[in-house]
This record gives C-alpha cells, sequence and structure tokens, in this order.
C-alpha cells in the first residue's frame, strides 16, 4: 500500500481521455472495482494489488508500465 | 459530500451506537450499586434490540437509496485496518476491566468498564474506517 510521498505515480487520467473521456464508473465497471477506488488510485491515494494494476492496463491495452511509473527517492 | 454506500452504512453504525449506548450508560451509570441490577440487564436487551432495529432498518432504507452495495480490495483494507485499531481498545479494555475487577467490589463497575470499551472499540473501528475513506486509503 502505498505511503505518504508516494514514489507510484499514474496515467489513467490521461489514459481515460484518449479512451473517448472514459468515466471513472465505466473503468471501475470494467475493472471490478467501486468508483471511488477508481478515483482514489487515479489520486494517488490508493496503491491498487498487482491484481487490480493490471486489469487496468488490459482495459486501456497497454503495458503496465504505461499506466503506473515507479519514481526514484 | 458525496458518499459511497460504505460510508453511509458506517454514519449509520456510529450514530446508531452513539444514540442507543449512550442512552444507556445515560440512564444506567447514575443508579450504580455493587452489582448489576435487574432492571439495568432488561436496560441492556432493551437497547441490543434498539440497535439491531435502528440498524436493520437503516442498511434497508441506505441499500434501497444506493444500489452501489459491492466492496473491492480497498474496502477490505480499509476494514481491516479500522479492526486492528479496534482490537488495540478492546485488550486495553479488558486489562483494565480485569483491574477494575481486582480493585472493586461488586460486578457493576467491572462489567460497565468492559462494555464502555466494548463500544469504545466499536466507535474507534468506524470512525478509522470513516477517517480513512475520506483520506483515500
Amino acid at each position: 500500500m502505498g505511503k505518504s510521498g508516494r514514489l507510484i505515480t499514474n496515467d489513467i487520467r490521461a489514459l481515460r481521455f484518449h479512451q473517448g473521456e472514459m468515466t471513472q464508473a465505466d473503468l471501475a465497471d470494467r475493472v471490478g472495482v467501486t468508483r471511488q477506488t477508481v478515483n482514489a488510485i487515479e489520486g494517488n491515494k490508493y496503491s491498487p494489488s498487482l491484481e487490480v494494476s493490471f486489469r487496468i492496463a488490459r482495459v486501456f491495452d497497454v503495458p503496465l508500465e504505461r499506466v503506473f511509473q515507479y519514481g526514484e527517492d | 459530500m458525496n458518499l459511497s454506500f460504505q460510508e453511509k452504512s458506517l454514519w449509520l453504525r456510529f450514530v446508531s451506537l452513539v444514540a442507543v449506548f449512550g442512552f444507556y450508560f445515560v440512564t444506567a451509570l447514575p443508579a450504580h450499586a455493587r452489582d448489576v441490577m435487574p432492571q439495568q440487564v432488561v436496560l441492556f436487551m432493551l437497547v441490543v434490540v434498539m440497535l439491531v432495529i435502528t440498524q436493520v432498518v437503516g442498511h434497508i432504507v441506505i441499500a434501497i437509496a444506493d444500489r452501489h452495495t459491492e466492496t473491492d480490495e480497498r474496502d477490505r483494507l480499509i476494514e481491516l485496518k479500522g479492526t486492528r485499531n479496534a482490537a488495540y481498545v478492546l485488550a486495553t479494555g479488558v486489562f483494565l476491566a480485569l483491574g477494575t475487577a481486582l480493585l472493586t467490589d461488586g460486578n457493576f463497575a467491572f462489567t460497565h468498564v468492559l462494555l464502555g470499551f466494548w463500544v469504545l472499540a466499536h466507535l474507534v473501528e468506524i470512525g478509522s474506517q470513516l477517517f480513512l475513506y475520506r483520506r483515500g486509503a
């Protein structure tokens, strides 16, 4: 789980935009989580499990590292 | 404030616990004696029934208004963190209740210290979850 000073960031907002402004609710339905969880992930407040991360990448049909980035200290 | 089903459910549990057990303690504690009196046992059973009815009816109303009742991994994580925090409070309460049992006559003080910490543990559990939902996780 992410901590304060999070190193994991993501491009979900941009990826949703390029998918015809897919809503958080649509993404949540396709991934199998709640809209609130998508919102928390997008805001870097919650780091999802590896399984959910892969499911998000699969929805956008991109590699995992295109969705999530791990920064340096 | 846009609340999820889980947050509405937690607020319902929090408010009903405070109201019902607040009523119990305000009524029972001034009438303290050496031991728990039969009328206090009856009062306790009544407040438990009130709590169950309030929460069942409240959850039915919330579920009708908000059909997104499903949970996911983040909900389970938040629930686990809340339960962990509650366990610390309950463990503290158990030891304080044991100390109370050793230092006081009768069962009134022991019973109510234990019951008080049980209620407090639930409030900490729910409060922790509400905080985590507002923070994100």
